[in-house]
């Protein structure tokens, strides 16, 4: 319509516009009943849904309602559906069709908006018969249901498929299948993979991707010097086998977990036991507990038979949500919001669907109906948080109300006793206060069937969730670890696997590593080993000219990725740098020193931040204690999540505030004296040299030692001038006899800039 | 739900599932918006952030207003106290309602059985020229009154702080979505080569929402409110370490900006240059902010007019702590001065209007504490020419209950609680038509009688305010283009000079 409008004075088009609607309005041209006995009134005599009502759904209906879209969650084209209603309740009133909304829809009764939206609204005998058939008792003969199951040709629901490793020209780059689906499509455009990474690169790259630690400088040089054929391998190995594996994994995790250490909203008040939860995740993945059990532990640990401490603490997982206790507030209101965010968070972490999007209405662009979403919503409706002991015998009901557990004891997501179990029903626009249709706990039609045996529980969801026959929750896990290696997933949108969502740019790549995945079963060390060996991987980061117009955004894979390193990262290595770091390994979270006023922005200023002393100052970034309403402003300054919601992907901004921060916030100003006196200690005669090693692990370049050396005479000239100012740069710090005061001041304030590079903070 | 709910509901539904023709109309009205734009706009433009993200941009039209100052009074003030004046309610003071008022109504405290009617004590006049009725509470305000556009039929959906404040701040009670900040310098960028785009006054404690009120949400983090503070360095990091001179920091990011440069040299990569420029942004910050918060040039008749330095009137109320009196004076004078520095969006919050008791008394000591500053601000900017392109609000996250608040353990009656039916907000200069009252509430103020402005069509004026059609200004995430204004909103085009 609106091309024609073309050449057409606007307003005049508009006017006629106007005209045309008031002409075909709701209604559409016809007088809109305003009283039952305006609607056309049933036909006198039997009718015979086979012969006269079916074919009527079937031709202006089931386009919309049927099989392939449920609009507003409504099906016509089955007996059950239909009676169930939609997403506004039930369609069908049978016997009373003057109650039943597919009349008052039909006939755009009393303003509704008028169905089918486009042709001919329903001739008045075609709505007699409706009528009747209604009136009649809505006999819906088994023959009259189209078998049709709900399907989707979308690429995520097809069934993971085991790809054979393609043919290549290159033989000899390829270490593993990895390589040769990358590289046949690099050679399929003409384009040569990158080089491998140098050494001290590589080991970088390694100790960050797989510990979030720094490697030292004597493990630099040992790297380099090592040239046996397997350095890579056991350096590999020995990475994957450090503790720090554990929290530097985790603490991806935790992301998704929306993990912190207060309840969010008003009062935000502590939680105390939190880090039982992500202590549990740190141990479970440093024994590369599979992927299947990981994920049944985290979703109904407390359904497990024999459940302990730990499947219990991994419950813990959707006891993360936020509490509300401002004063005032409707429990219920908050305690459904807390289910919605279970429901929510486990379609983006296992499902990568935008499953939210079905609580209001049915999804709009995937197969999800809001009646679908609150069978989800149901597997979670009959839990709730509860203390347990630690060291109980058998799993108790859950009860928010009462349980204050005294001794050793866990806070964590527990099923109600059968006999108190809350009725699910669907939440007409996701409103708690309007209850519609009741739901039993149940899965997405589009997916692999879902036929356990009795009520299902949420044990039964995991297991469905990690079958193999599941086609999203190995892609999008793959997917998920691919990003954390690359910087780049392989599909971008990785909390959109749906039909919004991006096409993987390797599909094939993307199911053999799904595939390979379960093969191994379900190790995420075993993975990420397979990932980090093949030569795709060791590709240099640095950005090639070549690519810049063909693949500016590194799609095909010619190189690595440099990725700006996370915020707890980042504290960690200036920590490392200055051997300041305590690599102690869980308990409680620690409360570093952070700058004065950032607590009193909280409600009534009542968060409390008691520095922590000695070797708690130093922990690694992920064990500080996070309160929802004011996280600790260097995490959040280098995007840390909030922890309000599911992050599935961290941004990665470049701000002046980070600048300030890496200059002088007072964790790096200690490091950069730490790191600079540490040089001067350990190379007296290359202090600057050594202290770039210990930040960066590789050797500088003669122009960059020039600069830095530069810079450091530069120093050394003003503080020798400036005694006081040299004694303040060194703080409380007790130099060694011989040592210049002004030449440790140099020392500190030229590890400060190198503390400062871009490198540093970046992952090559 | 309540009857005026339902009825808004029910006509947004309407609107959105209605005729085709209604879908035509849309289309048609973007097509002219797209024959108009000046460039393409951000929410139009493929995926993928401009290369500097706060690189000046234009909005779809021309723009009414360049800045805004956002004065953010958490807790709830009350309505019925300083702006919508209901006299019927000293002739019902404690009776009490008819149950249809409060049958589907929830409460945050309030007994429904015992809860009677409260009377107001304050005296409402009319001022300027346009007669608008203010409370004896807002004297000052009251001589700008020919300035404000009040809206005393704003509502919303919430009826507890936190969540309430969400939908205020980001249009949706949800976490995790983009503050109205966030999203104006996402659409406009920042005109301020020294100062971040968006910045966050506080004044006293803090409110229950705390960083997510002013939070990028699922916008990069570029777009997040910068906080300044209001003791120590007005900028987190914003001093050098002791002993550290500015010609050794000056000369310290020489180099490290000479050592990034070797390393783009090597690898290309153009994130190397952002941060080059990031650092440089921040030298420049530690000398234009402190510049910024140095008031000594200022003269003594406008630190006056803003009431810096007054001290808090004795015997007030809790109010956010001692010394508010003076930091909200200042943070006022502040928000000028960041306008004048091409500051893009102010946020000037404080906390504790949430009276639910010893109201007149609480209210007469905040009330004394923003009446003045604000009504500086408004005339200072209008003095020095800055109002016709600056936006100033005055907001919250609801209003107050004609009832009085018989909470349980309440010795008697002094206070109000929640009410998101009917509240009150004003809007002045950024091309808003000063010296009119938008909207009327029924005898009681407890409902909206006449046009209704709901959370989202506040926000789709200001943004349009700003130029922006607001069903454009999009940002994709989780595949779906989301927007300040959810699936709602429609322009309050009144208010629109």
């Amino acid at each position: 319509m609106l091309p024609t409008l073309e050449g057409v004075p606007l307003p005049a088009a508009i006017g006629a516009l106007l005209a045309a609607s008031a002409l075909i309005g709701t209604s559409r041209g016809q007088d809109a009943p305003e009283t039952i006995e305006e609607l056309p009134r049933a036909v006198d005599r039997p009718v015979d849904f086979l012969a006269e009502i079916k074919p009527l759904l079937d031709a202006r209906c089931v386009s919309c309602h049927g099989a392939d879209r449920q609009k507003s969650g409504l099906r016509l084209d089955r007996r059950e559906a239909a009676m169930a209603g939609g997403d506004l309740g039930p369609a069908i009133e049978p016997g009373a069709s003057a109650d039943s909304s597919l009349i008052w829809k039909v006939t755009g009764f009393q303003g509704e908006s008028i169905m089918p939206p486009t042709g001919a609204p329903l001739a008045p005998e075609e709505v007699a018969l409706l009528r009747a058939w209604i009136d009649q008792g809505a006999h819906w003969p088994e023959a009259g249901t189209n078998e049709s199951r709900r399907t989707s040709d979308h690429w995520s629901f097809q069934p993971i498929a085991r790809p054979a490793p393609p043919e290549i020209d290159c033989e000899d780059w390829a270490r593993n299948p990895i390589d040769r689906f990358v590289l046949r499509r690099l050679e399929s455009e003409g384009l040569e993979p990158s080089p491998e990474a140098d050494r001290a690169t590589l080991i970088r790259r390694l100790s960050l991707d797989l510990t979030g630690l720094p490697p030292s400088p004597e493990e630099v040089d040992a790297f380099f010097a090592d040239e046996s054929p397997g350095a890579y391998d056991s350096l590999v190995a020995r990475l994957l086998a450090s503790p720090h594996f554990g929290e530097r994994w985790g603490r991806h995790w935790l992301d998704l977990a929306r993990y912190a250490d207060s309840d969010g909203y008003e009062k935000d008040r502590p939680r105390p036991e939190a880090y039982r939860y992500r202590d549990w995740v740190i141990d479970a993945i440093n024994r590369d507990l599979p992927y299947d059990r990981f994920t049944v532990e985290q979703l109904a640990g407390d359904l497990l038979p024999g459940a302990g401490p730990n499947q219990l603490a991994a419950a813990g997982f959707h006891r993360n949500t936020l509490t509300n206790t401002e004063g005032g507030v409707d429990q219920e209101e908050f305690r459904v919001a807390a289910v919605v965010d279970r429901v929510n968070t486990t379609g983006s972490v296992w499902l990568g669907l935008t499953v939210a999007c079905a609580q209001c209405h049915t999804h709009k662009f995937d197969p999800i109906t809001q009646r679908e979403y609150y069978q989800l919503f149901a597997f979670f409706n009959t839990a709730d948080e509860a203390d347990l002991p630690i060291d109980r015998e058998t799993p108790a009901g859950g009860d928010e109300e009462t349980k204050e557990a005294t001794g050793p004891h866990i806070r964590t997501f527990v099923e109600q006793a059968e006999e108190d179990q809350r009725e699910s029903r669907i939440l007409i626009r996701g409103d708690f206060l309007r209850p519609g249709e009741p739901v039993e706990p149940g899965t997405l039609e589009v997916l692999p069937d879902f036929e356990p045996a009795g009520r299902p529980d949420r044990l039964d969801l995991a297991e469905w969730l990690v079958d193999p026959e599941n086609p999203l929750t190995g892609r999008v896990a793959v997917n998920r670890i691919w990003h954390l290696l690359f910087g780049r997933a392989l599909v971008v949108s990785m909390d959109d696997f749906g039909t919004q969502g991006e096409e993987p740019s390797h599909p094939e790549l993307l199911d053999w590593l799904a595939s390979e995945y379960r093969l191994l079963g379900w190790s995420r060390k075993e993975l990420i080993r397979t990932i980090v060996r093949s030569s795709t991987y060791r590709q240099s980061s640095a950005v090639r000219p070549d690519l810049q117009a063909i693949d500016p955004e590194n799609v095909l894979l010619a190189r690595q990725n440099r990725i700006r390193l996370e915020a707890e990262v980042i504290r960690d290595l200036a920590l490392a740098a200055g051997g300041l770091l305590s690599t102690e390994l869980g308990g409680p979270s620690v409360f570093p020193p952070q700058p004065p006023g950032i607590s009193e922005l909280t409600y009534a200023r009542s968060a409390q931040w008691e520095e922590s002393t000695g070797p708690d100052r130093y922990r690694r970034g992920m064990y500080t204690f996070f309160r929802r309403t004011s996280p600790y402003p260097m995490l959040t300054t280098f995007d840390a999540p909030d922890a309000n919601v599911c992050a599935v992907k961290r941004s990665t901004s470049n701000t002046p505030l980070q600048a300030l921060t890496l200059l002088n916030d007072a964790v790096f100003v200690e490091s950069a004296r730490a790191l600079g006196l540490r040089s001067l200690r350990e190379d007296p005669s290359l202090p600057t040299e050594r202290a770039f090693r210990l930040a960066i692990g590789r050797r500088p370049t003669v122009e960059e030692l020039e600069i830095l050396q530069g810079l450091r005479d530069s120093l050394l000239a003003a503080f020798r001038a400036d005694p006081g100012s040299a004694a303040s740069m060194l703080g409380d710090e007790v130099l060694p006899e011989p040592v210049d005061p002004a030449e440790a001041a140099a020392s500190v304030a030229t590890a400060r800039a190198i503390l400062n590079l871009d490198e540093f903070i970046t992952r090559e | 739900m309540h009857p005026i709910q339902e009825a808004l509901l029910r006509s947004r539904r309407d609107f959105l599932t209605g005729s085709a023709s209604g879908v035509g109309l849309v289309a048609l009205a973007s097509m002219l918006a797209d024959r108009e734009a000046i460039a393409a706009p951000v929410g139009d433009s493929p995926p993928g952030l401009p290369e500097n993200p706060l690189c000046p941009r234009p909005p779809h039209f021309p723009p009414k207003a360049r800045a805004c100052i956002c004065i953010y009074l958490e807790g709830g003030p009350s309505q019925i106290d300083l702006f919508d004046p209901k006299p019927q309610l000293n002739r019902l003071d404690g009776q009490p309602l008819p149950e249809s008022f409060t049958k589907d109504v929830r409460f945050a405290f309030i007994q429904k059985e015992t809860a009677t009617v409260m009377g107001c004590p304050r005296v409402f006049s009319r001022r300027g020229e346009c007669g608008m009725e203010l409370s004896d509470y807002l004297p000052h305000l009251g001589q700008c009154a020919d300035d404000l556009a009040l809206i005393r039929s704003m509502h919303t959906d919430q009826f507890n702080h936190h969540p309430g404040q969400l939908l205020m701040n980001t249009g949706s009670a949800m976490f995790g979505r983009p503050s109205v900040g966030s999203w104006l310098t996402y659409g406009l960028g920042s005109e301020s080569e020294n100062l971040p785009g968006y910045v966050v006054l506080t004044t006293g404690r803090g409110t229950s929402g705390g960083a997510s009120n002013w939070s990028s949400g699922f916008l990069p983090s570029t777009y997040s409110g910068v906080l300044f503070r209001n003791s120590g360095d007005p900028v987190l990091h914003l001093g050098n370490p002791e002993g550290l001179s500015s010609r050794i920091q000056r000369e310290t990011i020489d180099a490290i900006g000479a050592l990034n440069a070797r390393r783009f040299d090597a690898v290309r990569d153009e994130e190397i240059q952002s941060r080059i420029a990031s650092y440089e942004l921040a030298f420049r910050m530690q000398s234009s902010a402190p510049e910024l918060i140095d008031l000594s040039g200022e003269s003594p008749e406008t630190l006056d007019l803003y009431g810096v330095g007054r001290e808090d009137p004795e015997g007030g109320g809790r109010g956010g702590g001692p010394g508010v009196y003076d930091q909200f004076a200042t943070n006022c004078l502040l928000a000028r001065r960041m306008v004048e520095r091409g500051v893009r969006f102010i946020n000037i919050y404080h906390a504790s209007w949430d009276h639910h008791s010893n109201i007149d008394a609480e209210l007469a000591f905040n009330s004394g504490m923003a009446d003045r500053p604000v009504a500086a601000l408004i005339t200072d900017l209008k003095r020095r020419g800055l109002l016709d392109d600056t936006l100033v609000l005055w907001c919250s996250e609801f209003g107050r209950t004609p009832l009085g608040e018989n909470r349980p353990g309440f010795k008697a009656v002094t206070g109000r609680d929640h009410h998101p039916f009917a509240f009150s907000l004003f809007l002045a200069g950024g091309g808003v038509r000063g010296g009119q009252v938008i909207g009327k509430t029924d005898e009681i103020g407890w409902n909206v009688v006449e046009d209704p402005v709901h959370v989202h069509d506040y926000h789709a004026t200001i943004l349009k305010l700003f130029g922006f059609d607001h069903t454009r200004l999009t940002y994709r995430y989780q595949g779906r283009d989301f927007r300040l204004t959810d699936v709602a909103g429609r322009v309050v085009d009144p208010l629109i000079a």
